[in-house]
């Protein structure tokens, strides 16, 4: 398609794109040195605790505490879970990061045309207004795409060299592990279309970019933070600290973790729809907004 | 598709929150010639230019081009081509980038960047980035832009402001050559006397409304504004004697008699009669500006 094209022209022409993928490996290669020593710690303390019995905390710790030691205990000693957890942790590494980055790639995608007044000349291009956005929809998920498979590639090969070098399988096997490599494409398509619907909402430049960065890097703490606040303090469910996934930089990496962890998170479908969900709702916005404004 | 370049306007108003920016305009751009759009500023003239190209949406009425709102023209570009202010490229993409990225979403082939260069002598600058364009060169770059499609009806807002005079002339040459090739030219300006030597039509708003429209020469002549005739001689009594009572006169600034009543012929007569010398002969026609200034006045008022 023409409109494609000629967005990915736009990418390609510019410094952008370089810039942003210096940004995303730099992340990733960050993320997976972390994500390879955490891994090595954890399958090596699972093979330590694995002959010791649950020793309950002290009389008269309240509940929820010994569901939590409980907890702990459980999921140190299910092995397959730390391989497969570790698996999907590797195989998506820089997720974080690298989402972050097709969002605010996929915010300039929109924020440029106004920034540099080139709006005139798209429009003028193409008037149906919806086929400039979904164009623009379209682009954002083609890049996000560029940049999982950049990614993945990187951690598939370096993941195969530390399962190799602790004598473990690939996992590569585990459909739960697949699924999160396949769930973090979706994540990185969704996040790039969030982005373009994020900079019709915010024209401005570093408006939208601030807003992006801060919301995401920011936002997941804070949200994270207050929902297990309301537990420790308030109602004792864990459906409260699970609710965190309402929030989508919450509910992309909720997506692409197949086991349960420390602390308790949602199934991975609930996370994938949340995001499902902000993707369309941004993307409804994003199209009747663009369809409406004048431009001059 | 005799009339495939014709431009109606039909009714269209544009209300923003407090400013009736367009007030119910209704004009018709002829195909083949040149169209001179003039108003003071705030008059809506951008304004409805970019309702003409479906950039801002009217509150009331419509606009075609050749018969189709912009919107519904199958391939825009190889209509219309549109040079409007606040048009730009990014500024870390080069000239022809910018003009091949437009090709790509208009299913135009790449190489038309490179002629659309050439033909606007863009040429030696096409690998430049835009951030390290003069204002000239970005003007040659919206021209190029707009000629990407080689479209019959060209759309120019204001394409004279800032450019020097060498840039002017250019502006205007090019301008005269794509109207000989019978294209519709549209095109609004603050320059006067530019458009007095370009535009074969004006249409005139002021406020939002229409003021006059028609042919140059019927809107300059359709004032019926007293001829008057400038004369310098160093006998100016003498002159004004031979030439009677009917005629009023009063001396300039810079010295010359302004004589209203009598006809340049009727003035050179009576000098001769006199044997009066004269130095200078002019009947003064009305121009323009003198019919802008005289049409809108009273209507510009800030709103």
């Amino acid at each position: 398609m023409n409109l494609i094209r000629s967005e990915l022209m736009k990418i390609r022409s510019t410094n952008t794109w370089w810039l942003f993928g210096i940004g995303v490996l730099f992340f990733t290669g960050l993320a997976l040195l972390v994500n390879l020593f955490t891994g090595d710690q954890q399958i090596g303390e699972a093979v330590r605790v694995a002959s010791e019995p649950f020793q309950p905390p002290g009389e008269g710790a309240p509940p929820f505490e010994v569901d939590l030691a409980r907890r702990q205990w459980e999921l140190a000693h299910d092995m397959g879970r730390v391989l497969r957890a570790t698996a999907a942790n590797i195989y998506t590494s820089g997720q974080f990061f690298g989402v972050m980055f097709v969002m605010l790639l996929g915010a300039l995608l929109f924020t440029n045309e106004f920034y540099h007044q080139t709006a005139t000349a798209t429009f003028l291009t193409t008037p149906q207004r919806v086929k400039v956005i979904l164009g623009k929809f379209a682009t954002a998920g083609i890049v996000a795409g560029f940049f999982w498979i950049l990614t993945t590639a990187i951690n598939l090969a370096a993941g195969a060299i530390f399962f190799n070098a602790e004598g473990y399988a690939s996992q590569l096997g585990e459909w739960p592990v697949i699924r999160s490599i396949l769930l973090n494409g979706l994540a990185f398509a969704l996040w790039g279309i969030l982005g373009v619907g994020l900079g019709v909402l915010i024209r401005s430049q570093i408006g939208a970019v601030v807003t992006g960065a801060v919301a995401y890097v920011i936002g997941s703490q804070v949200v994270t933070g207050v929902f297990q606040l309301i537990y420790f303090l308030w109602i004792q469910k864990d459906w409260v600290i699970k609710a965190a996934v309402v929030w989508p930089s919450v509910a992309s990496q909720v997506m692409v973790s197949p086991e349960q962890t420390l602390i308790p998170i949602s199934q991975w479908w609930v996370g994938a729809l949340v995001l499902v969900g902000y993707g369309l709702v941004f993307g409804l916005i994003g199209t009747l907004i663009t369809r409406r404004r004048d431009i001059s | 598709m005799s009339d495939g370049g014709r431009i109606v306007v039909s009714g269209l108003t544009k209300q923003y929150r407090k400013v009736r920016a367009v007030d119910n305009l209704s004009f018709t751009v002829q195909s083949g010639r040149v169209t001179g759009f003039l108003g003071p500023n705030g008059a809506g003239k951008t304004t409805t230019l970019r309702m003409i190209l479906n950039l801002v949406t009217p509150t009331a009425g419509k606009a075609t081009i050749g018969g189709a709102p912009y919107s519904q023209l199958a391939d825009p570009l190889r209509h219309v081509g549109a040079i409007l202010e606040a048009s730009s490229a990014h500024k870390g993409r080069t000239g022809r980038n910018h003009l091949r990225v437009i090709c790509a979403a208009a299913g135009l082939p790449l190489k038309r960047a490179d002629e659309a260069l050439e033909l606007v002598g863009l040429t030696p600058a096409a690998k430049r980035k835009f951030r390290g364009y003069s204002l000239g060169m970005k003007q040659r770059l919206g021209i190029a832009a707009a000629l990407l499609g080689d479209p019959k009806v060209l759309i120019l807002d204001e394409p004279a402001n800032g450019l020097d005079p060498e840039g002017i002339r250019w502006m205007r040459d090019l301008l005269k050559a794509l109207a000989q090739q019978g294209r519709t030219i549209l095109v609004s300006s603050h320059l006067l006397s530019e458009m007095e030597l370009l535009a074969d039509d004006v249409i005139i708003i002021a406020g939002g409304r229409l003021v006059k429209q028609g042919t140059m020469e019927t809107v300059i002549n359709g004032l019926a504004t007293t001829e008057r005739v400038r004369v310098r001689t160093p006998q100016p009594q003498e002159l004004l004697k031979a030439l009677g009572t009917d005629v009023t006169a009063e001396t300039g600034a810079d010295g010359a008699l302004m004589v209203t009543g009598a006809s340049a012929p009727q003035v050179g007569a009576a000098a001769l009669r006199a044997s009066v010398e004269l130095h200078e002969l002019v009947a003064e026609k009305p121009d323009l500006e003198h019919v802008f200034l005289e049409l809108t006045a009273g209507k510009a008022e800030i709103r």
